[in-house]
């Protein structure tokens, strides 16, 4: 007995000695370092792996153009379970080690969470998140969006609902997280303004719930159009079926996040005539040959890419140009700096990856375009032009 | 007041209390035979859904060779938890046992994160799908469904209990230990048969919730709301376990429908506190169980 | 070899430090808390100052559960309690941050106290399930209750300032948690000197014959949950003051369950056991980590793999130690320290 426990001990000393020799590379001092809390698992794992890799492969493309002005970019992420803390605690983990100088998060609390520290360490961060709250550029300097934030994605899916089909009646379905509830109230005074009617406001509990009752009230409301916000996927193809058996007419439409082929392919059938707000090209267009970043995301790929990956690759693109704008001012790769370069930007760079020229208003870019799911062809295809709320 | 409105939302609300229903027998049956309050049962559940959703989806078994393999899995999971983990703990703190559940539960929602990870999937379909119109009024078929299969597996299950051998036994050990023992009847046998039952019964509200709703490791919350049940209804009745599971189903529904869907838990919850408050022991409940 | 201490009054047998070898440890226990920050990095001391926010958590709860024998399952809504006060003054109001964290922690009281109500009329598991209903009833106030809250936006706090120097960083805030944690667990050990205390304890280990020797049942019930919610808001307050911001969704029914299972990893009914629990509990997913980058070239995806065995990891420990040493880390280490003491002879 007494030989297994000095055997143990010695197992155990050897591990932690194993472990403490881990060593720490010295890294190249000149680099610029990414940084990113990812949301490898949990319940935004399927984006988060995207996004991580879209990251990873954006960086080392960069660096293979010759990187930002002659630095190779460097990519430090690690998984957070999509935990608020977590992601804090990686932040604090990555940014002891590395001199960062962009940021990426994956949840709302984390960005809201880490913007003292932000200020602190001056360093710029864009994210996983599109929450209004966020765009806010005096409580938020150094944070900046790579799309449209909720409450304008909202704004531009009742923009074309008003153009279509004037004074119709739209109802809200979204769950109570504050995910969900963010664009909200902003979104039913956008409807007042331009006219439509806003014809019932459904809010599902988070968890497995049962919709039933809330599919009940979508068809007493008998809305034209139903926006689905705060979800994935549950329950919004369970919706979708129940309205189709009660017999309505209603046309649904959803925000960024339950817009990617993948989701639609696994709404099956319900999905058919799905429409949602999309700023960026999806994989497949025809057209993405005029994007250098499409390009270049092709040659890498063969196989259909998400929505997240090219997502990750505008946001890595921005964070280059606001590099090298602000390398080229001679000024410091510190957030405040970066933050004074990218106000003086006169268009965004986004590689082509949306279809128009944009700028930032306030913290984000206000611009997408609305698509509609074809399911037969397997596709979501274009329905209108890009609406740019500026 | 739009009276049919309010007889849709009623129905709706019924048809998912039937599952709710069904889940608190599960817990009921654990109780009575056990004596342990398992906060496990909604990860249970999520298990049950989960080896469907592996064996139909996963292996493209077709349902009726998958359901009932599901079931037994899902009778497996209980027995396995039963001896492992409840049985050592047999005299303990009912606390402890209670926190012991907690952990047991936590780790089922690991694994089955693990091996699945956390995105919500559908369950291969194998409900009939036309809309049903009782009168004029409609139920989603799903729910119409999910509340024949539950009330026929409930009225399966009354009826094992009252008339099976197993269900005498189990009874028996319900009502007294000692006297069981004394008459022969193997007490063991029959906590890992009541874990055992359980844990089939969990595995199919399950089943039906994730046909309802879709599969994800949320589906464990569940089992918070069934643990309102079984108090309001009463730990030890299975009668009660069925009123309350029907009557809260309905409850959540017309909340959620006339206040707005965040108010649905919290009216949940204050009726547990009122009933905690006024009658701790339930509905139906028997009347010493306060001494815990 | 301490063979034994003879005692000379009760006041003598009554003290926390016995003998003056207790002492000289406790000497040097806080010795090596001061100097701990010179010898660590910024991460250590992020992880120093939230042990230190659970430690004082962690303890309020065993004074309630582990000492009184009160299952609480709303221990984390306390704390939001306490850090949503704490954001509200810090927004609203000028007052310095001890006020504010004084305010929070007679806040946290006062709802405790409403909270503990049912502790009157049911125990044991109905309590518990009580206590859950209680959290979740508090949390849909966070949510709602917008005017003072904000909702799910959450609220943002900005640090606090002790003489001009802002305590921004964990190696300037490490220097004010760590003594405020040392303070209230001081004052954890010596209520259990004291009447009430004994009276708590009595309460947990037979209710009716504390009641039939005088105890006033509902009174010293009440004062337990008033005690460890005056814990839970001072620890949610430095939670509010340390994130920097909270959300409604910081406070969920699984972080009691985390403190829940601190103190029984810990120890229930032991002062120190509450604060090895939660030691343990806030390093093992580091470790855990550690573990997951050894085994990473076994695994193809060593990141998608570390939350989900966080959580069967959780689970494992409380299943663990409540099959196997129910009495905690806190028995374990009475174990080896009887060892040390009674060495050569066996134990």
């Amino acid at each position: 007995m007494k030989g297994k426990q000095i055997l143990s001990a010695i197992a155990a000393v050897l591990a932690l000695l194993l472990a403490a020799a881990m060593p720490a590379l010295a890294e190249e001092k000149n680099d610029i370092v990414i940084g990113g809390s990812m949301p490898l698992t949990g319940p935004f794992a399927f984006a988060g792996i995207q996004f991580n890799r879209g990251l990873r492969d954006y960086m080392e493309w960069l660096n293979e153009q010759g990187g930002i002005e002659g630095r190779k970019v460097r990519y430090v992420a690690e998984d957070t379970g999509y935990e608020p803390d977590q992601s804090v605690a990686v932040f604090r983990r990555i940014t002891s080690r590395e001199n960062v100088s962009f940021y990426f998060g994956d949840s709302t609390a984390f960005h809201q969470t880490i913007n003292r520290e932000l200020d602190r360490r001056d360093i710029m961060m864009t994210g996983a998140s599109f929450a209004s709250e966020l765009n806010d550029t005096e409580r938020y300097p150094l944070q900046f969006m790579h799309g449209p934030d909720y409450s304008e994605q909202v704004a531009i899916l009742l923009r074309h609902i008003a153009e279509e089909d004037p004074g119709a009646r739209v109802a809200f379905i979204y769950s109570d997280t504050e995910f969900g509830r963010d664009p909200i109230s902003a979104g039913r005074e956008t409807a007042e303004e331009l006219g439509l009617e806003v014809a019932a406001r459904i809010v599902t509990p988070p968890g497995a719930a049962d919709i039933s009752s809330a599919a009940l009230e979508l068809r007493r409301a008998r809305p034209d159009y139903a926006i689905f916000h705060g979800y994935i996927l549950a329950p919004i193809p369970d919706f979708i079926r129940r309205a189709r058996q009660m017999g309505m007419e209603t046309r649904f439409m959803g925000t960024y996040y339950s817009m990617d082929q993948s989701i639609i392919d696994e709404m099956g059938e319900a999905a058919d005539g799905f429409m949602g707000v999309m700023p960026y090209r999806y994989f497949y267009e025809e057209d993405a040959g005029e994007s250098e970043l499409m390009r270049a995301i092709h040659e890498r790929n063969d196989e259909y890419q998400t929505i997240y990956y090219i997502q990750a690759w505008v946001a890595g693109s921005m964070m280059a140009q606001i590099a090298r704008e602000t390398l080229a001012r001679g000024e410091p790769l510190k957030g405040s700096r970066m933050r004074a370069s990218m106000e003086g930007l006169d268009e965004v760079d986004t590689g082509g990856v949306i279809g128009v020229p944009v700028r930032f208003r306030g913290n984000s870019l206000p611009v997408g375009r609305i698509y509609r799911a074809d399911v037969e062809a397997g596709r979501m295809v274009p329905v209108s032009d890009w609406i740019d709320l500026d | 007041m739009d009276w049919l409105f309010f007889i849709e939302v009623s129905l709706a609300g019924i048809g998912a209390g039937s599952l709710y229903a069904l889940t608190a027998i599960a817990f009921v049956l654990i109780y009575k035979a056990t004596r342990v309050i398992n906060l496990a049962i909604g990860e249970m559940l999520m298990v049950g859904a989960y080896l469907f959703f592996a064996l139909g989806a996963g292996w493209s078994l077709s349902w009726w060779l998958a359901i009932p393999m599901a079931l037994v899995g899902g009778g497996l999971l209980g027995m396995l938890l039963e001896r492992g983990v409840i049985r050592p703990m047999l005299g303990e703190n009912p606390i402890s046992v209670f926190m012991v559940t907690i952990g047991l539960g936590s780790i089922l929602v690991g694994t089955v994160e693990l091996i699945w990870t956390s995105a919500p999937r559908s369950l291969p379909g194998f409900m009939p799908d036309e809309a049903i119109f009782i009168g004029e009024a409609f139920i989603a078929p799903n729910t119409f469904w999910g509340f024949v299969i539950a009330a026929v597996v409930i009225a399966l299950f009354l009826l094992l209990f009252r008339f099976w051998r197993g269900g005498v036994a189990l009874r028996a050990t319900a009502s007294d230990q000692g006297a069981a023992w004394a008459m022969g009847i193997n007490v063991p046998a029959v906590y890992s048969l009541a874990w055992g039952l359980a844990g089939m019964i969990a595995a199919g509200s399950g089943i039906l919730l994730g046909a309802m709703s879709g599969v994800s490791p949320e589906m464990a919350m569940f089992g918070l709301t069934v643990l309102v049940v079984v108090i309001v209804g009463g730990l030890d009745s299975v009668f009660g376990a069925l009123l309350a599971g029907l009557l809260i189903g309905w409850m959540e529904s017309v909340v959620g429908v006339y206040l707005g869907g965040e108010y649905e838990h919290l009216v949940t919850f204050i009726l547990l506190m009122l009933v905690l408050l006024v009658r701790p022991w339930g509905l139906f409940g028997s009347h010493e169980i306060e001494r815990l | 070899m301490r063979i034994g201490s003879a005692k000379e009054s009760y006041i003598a047998d009554e003290a926390l430090f016995a003998t003056r070898t207790q002492w000289v440890w406790f000497a040097l226990l806080l010795a090596s808390l001061v100097l701990f920050p010179f010898v660590s990095n910024l991460y250590w001391l992020y992880l120093a100052c939230l042990v230190s926010i659970n430690v004082i958590s962690a303890t309020g709860l065993n004074i309630l559960t582990g000492f009184t024998g009160q299952v609480s399952l709303g221990h984390a809504a306390f704390m939001g309690v306490g850090a949503y006060t704490v954001a509200w003054l810090d927004n609203n109001a000028q007052t310095p941050f001890y006020l504010n964290l004084l305010a929070a922690a007679g806040v946290t009281t006062a709802v405790g106290l409403v909270a503990g109500l049912p502790s009157l009329r049911v125990k044991g598991l109905y309590l518990a399930i009580a206590t859950i209903a209680a959290s979740f009833i508090l949390q849909f106030v966070f949510i709602n209750w917008e005017s003072v809250t904000r909702g799910t936006r959450g609220i943002n706090i900005e640090p606090p300032e002790i003489m001009g120097i802002v305590l921004d960083n964990p190696d300037t805030f490490y220097w004010m948690v760590v003594p405020i944690m040392v303070v209230m667990v001081l004052l954890a050990a010596n209520l259990f000197r004291t009447r009430v205390g004994r009276a708590f304890i009595a309460i947990r280990d037979r209710d009716i014959s504390a009641s039939v020797l005088g105890i006033s049942l509902p009174a010293y019930k009440l004062m337990s949950f008033a005690i460890a919610s005056f814990y839970a808001g001072i620890a949610g307050g430095l939670y509010a003051y340390f994130m920097g911001s909270i959300n409604p969704e910081s406070f969920p029914l699984l972080m009691s369950i985390f403190f829940l299972a601190a103190i029984i990893v810990g120890g229930m009914g032991t002062i120190l056991g509450g604060i090895l629990g939660a030691i343990f509990m806030t390093l093992t997913p580091e470790v855990l980590r550690y573990g997951v980058d050894l085994a990473s070239p076994f695994i193809d995806e060593p990141g998608a793999v570390l939350s989900p065995v966080r959580t069967i990891v959780f689970g494992a420990l409380i299943v663990g130690f409540l099959l196997f040493e129910p009495h905690g880390l806190a028995e374990i280490w009475r174990r080896i320290r009887r060892f040390f003491h009674l060495w050569p002879f066996r134990t």
